[in-house]
């Protein structure tokens, strides 16, 4: 026993030996790094950093944790924080990250020429790296396609127990009840989520995928989901979900008027970034074609670049008209959205 | 009137002498090491004078009810769920022999090595639309019957069967160590089996069974992954829509104080309840002798002992093996291998770190002669109480305080620029862990530490031996038991933590939960399944360690 406990510690002394070795390296050499806070994982993001690495020789060091926790951990940080990138997964962190100062503008043309002016901030802050929709996806059998209209359609009597969306607590839908709030006001956001709440076919819990199998179950007809789970769930190890993913058609809600709510995964430069030439290089490495074709391709989500053609499935979805609104203000309305989703009963 | 002032301020001159009297070196240590350990708790507990957010009468109107209904139902179901499954256990393989008793000992165990998110991860997996059961069923031509875990009483199910193990592991111990002698003598009067357990045995076993409950219930009032996924609102999710949601950390911090009260609350009542029954010295001892029983008899033991391990072992683990043979080629490299021997290694030097604080703790406050120092030294095993994540943001108000001012000194002073001492380091993970583990170190030391009787340490002491001296020649190995159960829980504890770690941890040092954690996160859940098997398989070794052991002494 005791050999073993000395073994072990032993062995565990090595490993950490190991790494501040690799720190004081570091500082002997001036070694390039950029230290990144990221929301993100996915298996697409750790091949870009490694694609990085060996490209620029900077190497890339990374903390994952959730956005808020992250912003957290800066806002705490200060002027010492090591951060020099965050990354999220949804545009109202990344505002709520610069309207608590923890972000600073970036002069970059090639960031400013490459994307879309309503997917970055307009003080450049932050920048959009990918786009998602959030969409219907809706049981092939039971649904018509013409039944399908808007957003605000689904507060409709026709979708009574029909409805599957998951919690409040989840950001994506915040972020929809916060473009809702912004395009029709308070009055009407809030009478929208009371009746969706009516509407549902169970209390909210699940991930969006799970939104997605109680449709083939049978428990409701209309799921809420954001659309590149559907390219994992047809992509998938699992025989079961692969089939579920093709039960189901997507319906991209509001093409008559406003457009697709879509919100993005974005970057932003910290303020007090210790590496920020390279936190810029980098997030101008992520925006590049052969980047965009990675996180386009593997992860399914949509490209801000513009001469990356999105995945095979997705553009078998076709292309749509997306909601122009500048994901800046879904960021500012993201607590009051919360509070509305609360008075409304969804839980 | 003046008489009576006058008597006051003697009474209270009086008392200040018996202080100076007694303080020693002992209480002084007692408060330095509660006071590191309660700073997070502290650093938290400032910010509550800063007064609650604005949204806090938001949530009282929306959702507190919500919250303390859901906490309170998971508090009495789970307890009862809970003690039936840990104690009747306990109970079975400590009085009797049955067919595979000595391995069912240790899988019994087993459940805690499974994160309680996992487990509901994997059970969501079982029942779900194209989940294991209908697979099953379909395959065996049966018709499939939709079952809903996905509420709360699938949570109180997926926590109790996953933290039940805590009270099986203290009442086994009371049970295997303690009961003998009783047990002879009750059957010598010919008492009867169930009459003598519930009689006698029941009682007697209280400390320790409710010990390992109050473990469960903190676990159970903390827990945030099973939960958020079930969609179930507590304390804890609700301090996190507090926090992250509502953009209020004062809100969070209310809701966190008002969690503690509860715990708090919970403490006292197993403090007021040790009172009541004392159990020390040699009024029970002994090993329990076990019974043989008729063959069907023994099996039916076998069978009910197998319930819980299938339910908090078999049918979880079962499930993630599946998910990962279906991701292996994906997620399995080198990487993995190294990234396992990193966890194994932080909970190791964490799980020593704290066991030396909790035992520490527990004597300097016994050797102290103020009797208030040991109500003093419990208040170090609060952190439990607090979320991890919580937990977490106690530790850097301090630490890095501390940070800034050691670099800005040393660039204004010495002009030397230097980074972090603390933070980003593995020093502030091992810090934060300890303050959050303390308690499950301390029960199950001060429980075996509490049948140690006094009499052999005092006439050491008398004979002149010093405190320290004592500790190591007398009392350690005395308590060996209770110091290496201790440290096999904390490092299981550690293996499996989440939100604290990925909040601290530093650049280049990852943990499988977290890598665990980063696919579920993602909606990968079936990738979670390899990272999640390699920490049940890390903490299983010690498991059969600690078991090897206590069938040694």
């Amino acid at each position: 026993m005791k050999k073993t406990l000395v073994g072990l510690l032993a062995l565990t002394l090595m490993f950490s030996c190991k790494n501040s070795e690799e720190k004081n390296k570091t500082s002997e050499n001036e070694k390039q790094e950029v230290n990144v806070y990221t929301h993100r994982h996915y298996e697409s993001d750790q091949e870009l950093f490694e694609m990085f690495e060996e490209q620029t020789g900077i190497t890339v060091n990374v903390i994952n944790a959730n956005a808020d926790e992250l912003i957290q951990k800066m806002s705490m940080e200060g002027e010492q924080s090591p951060a020099d990138v965050l990354i999220t997964v949804d545009a109202g962190r990344l505002e709520r990250a610069k309207s608590s100062d923890l972000l600073q503008a970036v002069s970059s043309e090639i960031l400013e020429e490459t994307i879309p002016s309503h997917l970055k901030d307009a003080d450049n802050h932050w920048f959009g790296l990918t786009k998602r929709a959030r969409v219907i996806a809706y049981a092939k059998d039971r649904v018509d396609e013409s039944e399908l209209s808007t957003y605000e359609d689904l507060a409709s009597d026709k979708w009574n127990d029909k409805l599957l969306i998951r919690s409040s607590g989840n950001i994506y839908n915040q972020s929809l009840m916060a473009s809702i709030m912004v395009h029709n006001g308070e009055e009407e956001a809030k009478e929208w989520a009371e009746a969706v709440v009516e509407n549902m076919a169970r209390a909210p819990k699940g991930n969006d995928r799970d939104q997605v199998k109680a449709v083939v179950a049978g428990e409701g007809d209309l799921a809420i989901v954001n659309t590149y789970y559907i390219g994992k769930m047809l992509n998938s190890e699992d025989p079961e979900e692969v089939k579920a993913g093709e039960e189901v058609k997507l319906f991209f809600p509001n093409q008559e008027g406003r457009g697709t709510h879509i919100n993005v995964s974005g970057a932003g430069v910290a303020k007090y970034a210790p590496n920020k030439e390279n936190a810029i290089k980098f997030i101008e490495f992520l925006i590049s074609e052969e980047a965009q074709k990675i996180f386009a391709h593997s992860n399914y989500e949509y490209p801000v670049n513009e001469a990356v053609t999105p995945a095979a499935l997705l553009q078998e979805w076709g292309e749509f008209k997306e909601d122009t609104l500048n994901l800046s203000t879904l960021g500012e309305n993201n607590k009051k959205a919360v509070m509305l989703f609360d008075e409304a009963g969804w839980k | 009137m003046k008489q009576a002032g006058s008597s006051d301020i003697f009474s209270i001159k009086s008392r200040l002498r018996r202080l100076k009297r007694d303080t020693n070196r002992w209480s002084i240590f007692t408060l330095a090491i509660v006071l590191f350990i309660a700073l997070p708790v502290i650093a938290i507990a400032v910010k509550l004078l800063e007064g609650p957010g604005e949204t806090w009468w938001h949530l009282v109107d929306n959702l507190l009810a919500d919250y303390i209904g859901n906490s309170f139902f998971l508090i009495f179901t789970c307890s009862f769920l809970v003690l039936i499954m840990g104690v009747g256990t306990a109970w079975l393989v400590a009085r009797f022999e049955f067919p595979f008793r000595k391995q069912l000992e240790w899988l019994l165990i087993l459940p805690l090595a499974i994160p309680s998110y996992i487990v509901a991860y994997a059970y969501a997996g079982v029942f779900d639309y194209g989940g294991s059961l209908e697979l099953i069923l379909r395959w065996l031509n049966l018709e499939f019957v939709r079952i809903d875990i996905m509420n709360k009483f699938g949570l109180a199910f997926v926590l109790s069967i996953s933290l039940f193990p805590y009270v099986y592991v203290s009442s086994r111990a009371f049970f295997l160590n303690q009961a003998g002698n009783l047990l002879e003598a009750s059957t010598m009067l010919g008492v009867g089996e169930f009459k003598s357990f519930f009689r006698l045995m029941l009682p007697l076993a209280r400390p320790a069974i409710i010990a390992g409950l109050i473990l469960v219930l903190m676990e159970v009032l903390n827990d945030y992954g099973a939960a958020q996924y079930f969609g179930v609102n507590t304390f804890t999710t609700g301090i996190f829509r507090a926090w992250f949601s509502l953009e209020e950390p004062e809100t969070a911090v209310y809701l966190s104080a008002l969690l503690i009260f509860i715990v708090f609350a919970l403490i006292l009542f197993e403090k007021w309840q040790r009172k009541n029954i004392q159990v020390t010295g040699n009024k029970a001892s002994g090993r329990t002798h076990r019974k043989m029983g008729t063959k069907p008899m023994e099996w039916l033991k076998f069978f009910l002992v197998l319930i819980p391990v299938i339910l908090g072992f078999f049918i979880p683990v079962g499930q993630l093996i599946y998910w990962a043979f279906l991701t292996a080629e994906k997620v399995f490299d080198l990487d993995f291998i190294m990234l396992s021997l990193q966890s194994f290694g932080i909970a190791l030097i964490t799980s020593l770190v704290t066991v030396l604080f909790a035992t520490l703790l527990i004597y300097f406050a016994k050797w102290s002669s103020i009797n208030g120092i040991k109500s003093i030294s419990r208040l170090g095993i609060l952190g439990y109480a607090i979320p991890g994540a919580v937990v977490a943001i106690g530790i850097m108000i301090p630490t890095l305080a501390f940070d800034k001012w050691f670099i800005n000194t040393m660039d204004t002073v010495f002009g030397v620029k230097t980074g972090f001492l603390f933070n980003g380091t593995l020093v502030a993970l091992v810090y934060a862990y300890s303050v959050r583990f303390l308690a499950v170190a301390y029960n199950p030391i001060e429980s075996t530490a509490l049948k140690v009787s006094n009499s052999i340490p005092d006439s050491s002491k008398m004979l002149g031996v010093g405190n320290f001296k004592t500790f190591l020649k007398i009392e350690f190995p005395l308590i060996k038991t209770g110091i290496l159960s201790a440290v096999i829980l904390v490092f299981i504890d550690v293996l499996k933590e989440l939100p604290l770690t990925l909040i601290l941890k530093p650049f280049h040092i990852n943990t499988l939960a977290v890598k665990a954690f980063e696919y579920a996160s993602d909606e990968m859940v079936m990738e979670a399944a390899i990272p999640s098997l390699f920490i049940i398989f890390t903490a299983t070794i010690p498991v059969i360690f600690l078991n090897k052991l206590l069938i040694k002494e």
